[in-house]
């Protein structure tokens, strides 16, 4: 009978108490209540509330609620203080707080991007005791009423209509901080402040996975009309119709592209010479594998500085003597700003700058790097680095034991490797090649046509001088279908 | 997909009838600022009220100084933005710490804290915020609790206006279309208020939310004025954006106008 109300096209058979529960769905469905959510509430009982939040909460949100817990500052952004009452994912109006509904949904969703979890394990009525429970750490939800915003039926995706999608998020000024393809790389996207006193970034539209409040077109039409309270993101409620902030979220869903997550990067033999150039129409036959890549937490434990690269995706192609791999990330600023200069390759260092290294296990290298969050470390094996950098325009390969050594310069013998590079709205792309076995810098990596190789990408953004980003270890893969003959070859 | 709407209004509209009974405060002799104040007759409302005195006859007039050697003003860089920077082609300077050739110090502001008895009744003119050239004007403001507040955008850029607020609601609303105005208002007393712009961050002002007219903002003289005060011993406070807050007790009688000076200095 609760479920005629969770489908209300579905046909049901059709007895007295079905009608009458029907009925009563119908009308709260008049009134703008969800009918299954209600059905399905159990009285707030703070107690069970707390028992709950303390089980599966307080580790990130604390004892207290105030966003301080054990691993808070190992996240970002920052697990939610509840105790200040403000609410980035709402449907309600700026400056009201979130509906029972909206807690509900964001408990049992999580945010993806996040370290927020779902929380579909926890039954139903546990989500709902723990929604009262946090109703009860903030005054604001005695104080105001949510007050939810106007919304449009959707339009569906056949007749959104981008093109006025399009023509919006120019007009409203969206690429003042999105950019103007929404890579985050707008003139006012630096110097974001959050209401926690964290510096934030505006999202990158392109990478929906990326986006806590959820991708879908119905997500993002709601960020659009109540704003992100607590971060940059203001309401646009006053600004657009219910019906266009469809339209403009359908455009901004239609900038999102669809990320082939994989940890083994299989590599696509070509014949003849490799591409060097990121435009070489040859690239199209190399297979994208995306990684995301994660900021190296600081000395004390601590994220101090929001990520403006999270992800590079990894191309890759090889013949019978060399490798080449193609990067792609998005980086909100250009560092430094113009192309290098001559005078810049031979200075070699001076301002933060973008780089970008790949790393490989050197040949008969023992010893294990778990992570490269923790890398270098003591008895940690040195690593075979082919450190790319924005002032130099150039590749250079050394096995090395630190980072420092690399990107300073100092450590032994760099070999000069095939490279090129271009940047154009908030995007890098890198091309570098390499011998499949070089024979310097000594020790180089051996990429192995048969077996894996591990390899790793560690990035840096000039904008963001305090943060550089690893890759998880990745098995890259040239080709399984060798047969006898050609390795006899 | 769920049909979000208001709550139905048959049913709200149905309370909102039954619960407001008896009429509301008459609105006779309303002027702006601090001139009058209303009177309002002993009403049938639920809540009682306290009858305002008569209108008072003193006044204060206020002068603030800065003590020392000015500093110098920033340049604001607006090149963040053509919009802005077009509508600047002289360098631009911080509003924080303005004083003229005589020491005297504007945008202090100054309102009575406490010793007043009585209510007054919001005046119905709205007091306004405008974004013009990538600045907010005024810097520094004073409002009623519960009287309009009008923020317009001048420019043809987009701001989000982002208001900070404690004790009131905040909000956060964007207005990327010239000539757009929002109309809010604030429900609590609030010293002071602070708005940004994220687009244009060297953007700020700051409201001071009081729940009578007697407040004043200091002009480029370092003058404001709190006049049609009861007789009485009154508190006072001056705030200043940089300089912090200061305190001073006045008595005055009624039809007596008495000076004060602040005198605010670097740290």
């Amino acid at each position: 009978m609760i479920m005629a109300c969770m489908h209300p096209n579905a046909s049901v058979t059709t007895t007295h108490l079905t009608r009458a529960i029907g009925v009563a769905c119908a009308g709260m469905l008049w009134f703008g209540v969800t009918c299954p959510a209600w059905a399905d509430r159990p009285t707030p009982n703070l107690e069970t509330g707390q028992v709950a939040y303390l089980q599966s909460c307080a580790r990130c949100h604390g004892l207290s609620g105030r966003g301080d817990g054990v691993d808070a500052k190992r996240f970002y952004p920052r697990p939610r203080d509840f105790a200040l009452g403000v609410y980035k994912f709402r449907s309600t109006a700026s400056g009201t707080p979130p509906t029972d509904e909206d807690l509900f949904q964001t408990i049992t969703r999580g945010l993806p991007g996040s370290n927020m979890p779902d929380w579909q394990h926890l039954d139903e009525p546990v989500r709902w005791q723990l929604v009262s429970y946090l109703k009860s750490l903030s005054p604001i939800f005695q104080q105001t009423q949510p007050a939810p915003v106007k919304v449009a039926n959707d339009p569906g995706p056949a007749h959104a209509d981008r093109a006025n999608g399009k023509a919006l998020y120019e007009k409203l000024g969206c690429a003042a901080c999105h950019g103007m393809s929404g890579r985050a790389n707008g003139t006012s996207a630096s110097g974001l402040v959050d209401d926690w006193g964290m510096p934030i970034r505006p999202a990158d539209l392109t990478q929906g996975w990326a986006s806590r409040g959820g991708s879908d077109p119905q997500s993002v039409m709601l960020r659009v009309l109540t704003g992100i309270d607590g971060a940059g993101m203001p309401s646009y409620a006053d600004a657009i119709s219910p019906e266009d902030a469809w339209h403009l979220a359908y455009y901004v869903t239609s900038l999102q592209e669809t990320p082939h997550w994989n940890l083994v990067a299989h590599a696509r033999r070509l014949e003849g010479a490799l591409p060097s150039s990121v435009d070489d129409p040859r690239w199209a036959a190399a297979e994208r594998t995306d990684v995301p890549v994660r900021n190296v937490v600081n000395a004390s434990g601590e994220w101090s500085a929001p990520p403006t690269v999270k992800a590079v995706a990894v191309e890759v192609v090889y013949n019978d003597e060399a490798i080449a791999f193609r990067f792609t990330w998005d980086d909100p600023t250009q560092d430094p700003p113009a192309p290098p200069s001559e005078a810049a390759r031979q200075a070699g260092r001076g301002t933060p700058h973008d780089g970008l290294a790949l790393l490989l296990k050197p040949a008969g290298s023992h010893g294990d790097v778990v992570t490269l969050q923790a890398w270098p470390s003591a008895e940690a094996p040195p690593l075979d680095l082919c450190y790319w950098s924005a002032d130099t325009g150039e590749v250079r390969e050394t096995v090395a034991a630190d980072f420092d050594g690399v990107i300073g310069r100092t450590a032994p013998h760099p070999v000069l490797v095939k490279s090129g590079a271009g940047y154009e709205d908030g995007r890098w792309r890198m091309v570098l090649q390499r011998p499949l076995a070089p024979r310097e810098p000594e020790g180089a990596a051996v990429i192995a046509l048969d077996s894996f190789t591990s390899m790793a990408m560690a990035v840096w953004d000039g904008g963001n001088p305090s943060a550089r980003a690893v890759s998880p270890w990745l098995d890259l893969s040239l080709g399984s279908y060798t047969t006898e003959k050609q390795r006899a070859r | 997909m769920t049909h979000r709407r208001l709550s139905s209004s048959i049913p709200l509209a149905v309370l909102v009838a039954i619960g407001c009974g008896g009429k509301p405060p008459s609105a006779s002799a309303k002027t702006e600022g601090s001139m009058e104040v209303a009177q309002a007759p002993a009403t049938s409302a639920p809540k009682a009220s306290v009858p305002t005195p008569a209108g008072g006859t003193a006044a204060i007039p206020i002068t603030a100084k800065f003590a020392g050697p000015a500093p110098a003003r920033d340049v604001i860089k607006m090149s963040a933005d053509p919009v802005c920077q077009q509508q600047h082609p002289t360098p631009f300077h911080s509003e924080e710490v303005v004083v003229d050739d005589q020491g005297r110090l504007k945008n202090v502001f100054v309102y009575v804290k406490q010793g007043l008895t009585g209510t007054f009744p919001a005046p119905a003119t709205a007091v306004t915020l405008d974004q013009a050239g990538c600045w907010y004007y005024p810097h520094i403001l004073g409002i009623q609790v519960n009287q309009p507040f009008e923020i317009v955008n001048s420019d043809a850029t987009l701001h989000n206006v982002n208001a900070k607020p404690t004790l009131n609601q905040p909000f956060n609303i964007a207005q990327p279309v010239k000539g757009m105005k929002a109309k809010k208002a604030f429900t609590k007393p609030e010293v002071m208020v602070k708005f940004k712009c994220n687009v244009h961050p060297w953007m700020n002002a700051y409201a001071g939310v009081v729940d009578h007219p007697f407040f004043g903002v200091t002009d480029e003289h370092g003058s404001a004025t709190l006049s049609g005060l009861p007789a009485g011993t009154y508190t006072l406070e001056a705030w200043h954006e940089k300089y912090g807050t200061q305190t001073q007790t006045v008595t005055v009688a009624a039809g007596e106008t008495k000076a004060v000076e602040w005198t605010f200095k670097a740290q």
